[in-house]
């Protein structure tokens, strides 16, 4: 009886624990990913005036906070009863995009990228930044140059980028400036054409080095949740949510009756809940037959958009769908999905700078409290996040529930893992190559574990169980 | 360097780190703003809250040609010291705990602090104060033992590091 844990991994944003549970011959029984956080912050707002929400939230974790910073600005929209002018919506979803790109290119080339680049059996000491810059000097160069500018661009548009302020209820508090605009055109185009040299450059010689541990690794059968506009094209700041089911067939719903869709299943073992879809039965993520498991990020996005409304973007998707189908199932094409949407985003930042409306000063309208509920949603780097609030007459949160992106792949990562440790580790032989894919396979969700866990009440959820083959625990250890 | 925050080019760079949410954890913030509201920083240094963002800081800090001769992390570190107490200490000093510290702020990536003086020769100082309270809720509010330990840090830094940028 043997267990390993491999611990930290070492460029997720966070991180997690990783218990593989072997047999007595050396074989996986069990995999678990556990998130040793908590956090407390739905209870932390109650009593607070809602407007001041979208400054609040970002402050629970610095790896996205645009993303919590529009999700809570829309959900005040909601709560207040009111719609942003065409400005204020349009600078929201271009810092939106702005904000991804930084995400995927950090993504692409260095927190995930490293074990294309270098290869899954690499050293550590060269599997990171610098193992990158040496190898490929003049795609780093740029990569760096274009990192910077989106931080810039940020800076531009809102002033700050590190934590914003610029949306507000009913809008968005700075106008853009003709002079701005053209600036900032420049720039997207810069990061325009290093989408599309990423795009090229990991299909000729990234990803078919790698098609066999795509078909392998962390291989699981899931539904999907994402964002679609009513065309049903791919849209990350608005629109209905989309369910779709491991086969296909999808349902449309708006984000404000999430509830009546998705429910949170508790493991004994994890503070961090797991949601799922509850129409289609009791929880289970039995490899074989799990149920009521959705996936999020950027392959349930790719899965669940009929089409994209930006020409490269949607030549790539039609390219990938040829090839892997809908829904695509490999846990490892998140990477190829995340660069059709550094594409999407690269192309909708310089559609939303050529819009008339974007330098309109009218970019906020006011707004009264009143006693309401109200639910905004983003579909953040990481998947689908809900900020939902409930006020009193006065505009002070009663009742607050964030459903965040990583938290929804909580079980799809864990069965990932399972499936990726049983495929990978035989009578008790493995090397650092194979520890390494398992980490792959958590990777591959580009999980941010810090705000994926909430309104807790007490312990860090650690847990290393001990099974034998028959399934009896013969040890347990936990921290709490 | 086309772009690079003005910041880089800085004689010193004084980071606030910690994540206001959580009690006395929002300390290295607090003395950024502390050192921000009651002096203008002089022209060889920057005074920065990075909050819960310092990953991305530091890790744009360490891909760039540019970089500050000396990065100030300012941050609650529980090193088993008198509550309050604020002191220096050496990369290798921090506990491990901070290496995957993800309960309370996750940050700052020992590794990237590391990397930043090993392979990027910047002179990396950690100046700390040990908490009180992080709780493991989100409670915004700081122990007042704490709030003495942001102005002490803030005298230190001005006295150590500010004047010398203004010579």
């Amino acid at each position: 009886m043997k267990t390993l844990t491999i611990q930290p991994v070492s460029r997720i944003e966070g991180g997690a624990k990783i218990t593989i549970e072997l047999d007595d011959a050396g074989n996986v029984s069990d995999a678990r990913v556990t998130v040793l956080e908590l956090r407390g912050f739905e209870r932390f707002v109650i009593g607070r005036p809602v407007e001041e929400m979208p400054r609040i939230t970002t402050r629970i974790c610095g790896v996205c906070p645009w993303s919590h910073h529009l999700a809570a600005a829309k959900a005040t929209d909601a709560v207040f009863g009111v719609t942003p002018p065409p400005a204020g919506r349009k600078l929201r979803e271009l810092c939106n995009s702005i904000a991804y790109m930084e995400e995927h290119i950090l993504h692409f080339y260095f927190l995930g990228g490293a074990d294309f680049v270098m290869g899954p059996g690499a050293d550590y000491s060269v599997r990171n930044v610098f193992g990158i810059v040496g190898k490929l000097p003049d795609v780093a160069r740029q990569v760096v140059k274009v990192r910077h500018m989106t931080a810039k661009m940020l800076e531009i548009l809102a002033g700050k980028a590190i934590h914003p302020v610029a949306a507000v209820p009913g809008g968005f508090s700075k106008p853009l400036t003709e002079e701005e605009r053209q600036k900032l055109k420049e720039m997207a185009k810069e990061a325009f054409e290093l989408a599309k040299f990423s795009m090229d450059y990991a299909k000729k010689n990234i990803f078919p080095a790698y098609l066999d541990a795509v078909k392998t690794v962390g291989v699981i059968k899931t539904g999907f949740l994402g964002t679609v506009a009513n065309d049903g094209s791919m849209n990350l700041y608005d629109g209905k949510l989309r369910m779709m089911d491991a086969d296909g067939k999808f349902e449309d719903f708006e984000a404000k009756d999430y509830l009546d869709h998705i429910a949170e299943h508790v493991e004994p073992w994890s503070f961090v809940k797991f949601p799922y879809n509850k129409n289609w039965g009791a929880f289970s993520m039995d490899l074989d037959n799990p149920v009521g498991i959705y996936r999020v990020n950027t392959l349930a996005r790719i899965n669940v958009a009929d089409k994209i409304n930006t020409p490269l973007a949607n030549a790539e998707l039609e390219e990938f769908r040829s090839a892997f189908g809908r829904p695509a199932q490999l846990t490892l094409l998140y990477h190829w999905a995340r660069l059709i949407e550094l594409l999407y985003n690269a192309e909708r930042c310089l559609e939303l700078l050529d819009d008339p409306d974007i330098t309109s000063t009218e970019t906020r309208v006011a707004v009264t409290p009143r006693a309401a509920r109200g639910v905004g949603h983003v579909e953040a780097p990481r998947g689908t996040l809900i900020h939902d609030y409930t006020t009193d007459e006065k505009g002070l949160v009663t009742k607050a529930n964030l459903i965040v992106a990583t938290c929804q792949n909580n079980a799809p990562i864990n069965m990932s893992v399972k499936q990726a440790a049983q495929a990978l580790i035989k009578d008790g032989k493995y090397d650092q190559g194979i520890l390494n894919t398992v980490e792959m396979t958590i990777r591959a969700y580009d999980p941010c574990l810090s705000c994926a866990s909430h309104d807790l009440d007490g312990r860090i959820a650690c847990k290393i169980s001990i099974v034998n083959s028959r399934g009896e625990v013969l040890d347990t250890l936990a921290n709490a | 360097m086309e772009y690079a925050p003005e910041y880089y080019d800085k004689e010193t760079l004084i980071l606030g780190v910690g994540n206001i949410l959580f009690g006395d954890d929002g300390f290295g913030p607090a003395v950024a703003d502390y050192l921000n509201e009651r002096c203008r920083a002089p022209a060889g240094a920057a005074i920065l809250d990075v909050g819960t963002g310092v990953r991305q800081i530091l890790f744009n800090l360490i891909i760039a040609e540019q970089k500050p001769r000396r990065i100030v992390i300012v941050d609650a570190l529980q090193c088993g010291r008198t509550p309050g107490e604020v002191f220096l200490v050496s990369i290798e000093e921090i506990p491990d705990k901070k290496v995957n510290d993800f309960s309370v702020h996750m940050v700052p990536t020992l590794n990237m602090l590391r990397e930043l003086r090993d392979l990027c020769g910047v002179e990396v100082v950690v100046l700390a104060a040990q908490p009180e309270n992080i709780p493991e809720l989100v409670s915004g509010e700081m122990t007042e033992t704490m709030k003495k330990a942001v102005v002490e840090a803030a005298d230190y830094i001005s006295e150590k590091y500010l004047k010398e940028c203004q010579e």
